[in-house]
């Protein structure tokens, strides 16, 4: 859903890396040279923010109907 | 014994470490990985709640989040005078509160508010929640020192390993200087420079033998030297990874000199 805190295998902190990632990939950068310049050497890490995809933006709509659905019960 | 420090930059320490056998790197090792103490949230208490993270997602990614350590103002709840209850020796509380006024609103680990201004998040921009118009989380974390072998949280190293020293021998008189070895080494090891086969960085050598297989002439050899460890550590950030290895050197000397004292009396009262 959001991406995980630190990588599954080796632990090493990578979610503060994802929204430079994300951005830098929207403007066109190779995704390869953006892991090779935030230090993610190890395939691990490295695999953590090439294949996390986002979810939370789908889901945020809902939540908040489910809220209002919940309140009008009430 | 004799240590070489090769590479100290930011969290990443490379030294190599002479002289000793497996046995003592092994347990440098497994102590830095489970036995030096670091700072992680350890309970949270949620106040308030209506993004679609929900309570336990958000408790699990807050305890992930590495914590500046110090180590001199706190101490282990086992070791504390409150017996682990809980006191401002052993306990950090942080508080979070944020209100969700736009849409798409992300709580970061900045938005944390420390009791302590030394102990805090690693890095502030680590996304904890995202919450839609509206929504609010409000809760209270409880950090406190722990070991790695209780929970991976709690360890202050991402990667912690060692290799033995590689030793590549090159027999000159055997050698056409055919570059095939030189190709073949997935680390960049080898080079032929004018009219000979030299060694360009050892250290990297991963002692995979690929020169040693593709070559047709038998003029390269890989060992390695059994007494001598190039060490490898990179910290989360929760501590400096030279801290690292001086707290575990102690761990281990407190652990032999506890075995020292033990074994006597435990004779002793064999004795009865």
């Amino acid at each position: 859903m959001m991406i995980p805190i630190r990588c599954f295998t080796c632990g090493a902190l990578i979610a503060d890396k994802w929204e430079e990632y994300a951005r830098r990939v929207r403007q066109g950068e190779e995704p390869k040279s953006i892991l090779d310049s935030m230090n993610l050497k190890r395939y691990c890490c490295r695999r953590m923010i090439l294949s996390h995809t986002d979810l939370i933006d789908e889901i945020l709509p809902f939540s908040q109907k489910i809220r209002k659905k919940e309140e009008e019960y009430l | 014994m004799n240590v070489k420090i090769i590479k100290l930059e930011g969290n990443e320490l490379r030294f190599v470490l002479e002289g000793v056998d497996v046995s003592i790197a092994n347990a440098l090792r497994r102590v830095m990985l489970a036995e030096v103490p670091s700072m992680a949230i350890d309970e949270v208490i949620i106040i308030e709640n209506t993004s679609p993270v929900f309570d336990e997602m958000l408790a699990h990614r807050l305890g992930l989040i590495p914590l500046v350590t110090d180590l001199e103002s706190y101490v282990l709840p086992e070791e504390c005078e409150c017996r682990g209850e809980g006191c401002i020796k052993c306990t950090l509380t942080l508080t979070l509160e944020k209100n969700a006024e736009e849409e798409g609103v992300i709580v970061y680990s900045s938005d944390l508010q420390s009791q302590d201004p030394v102990v805090r998040p690693v890095s502030g921009n680590i996304p904890i929640a995202k919450m839609a118009r509206g929504q609010r989380i409000v809760l209270e974390a409880h950090a406190r020192l722990g070991k790695g072998k209780v929970h991976a949280k709690w360890q202050p190293v991402s990667t912690c390993a060692y290799k033995y020293m590689p030793i590549l021998e090159i027999k000159e008189e055997k050698c056409i200087r055919c570059g095939d070895c030189v190709s073949f080494c997935p680390k960049g090891v080898l080079a032929v420079e004018g009219e000979r086969l030299v060694v360009k960085n050892i250290l990297d050598c991963s002692l995979c033998k690929s020169c040693e297989e593709v070559c047709r002439f038998d003029a390269v050899k890989v060992s390695w030297d059994d007494k001598s460890f190039i060490f490898n550590i990179e910290s989360t950030g929760a501590l400096p990874p030279s801290e690292i290895v001086r707290v575990a050197i102690n761990i281990l000397l407190k652990k032999l000199s506890d075995l020292a004292e033990g074994v006597p009396i435990a004779v002793r009262e064999e004795a009865h």
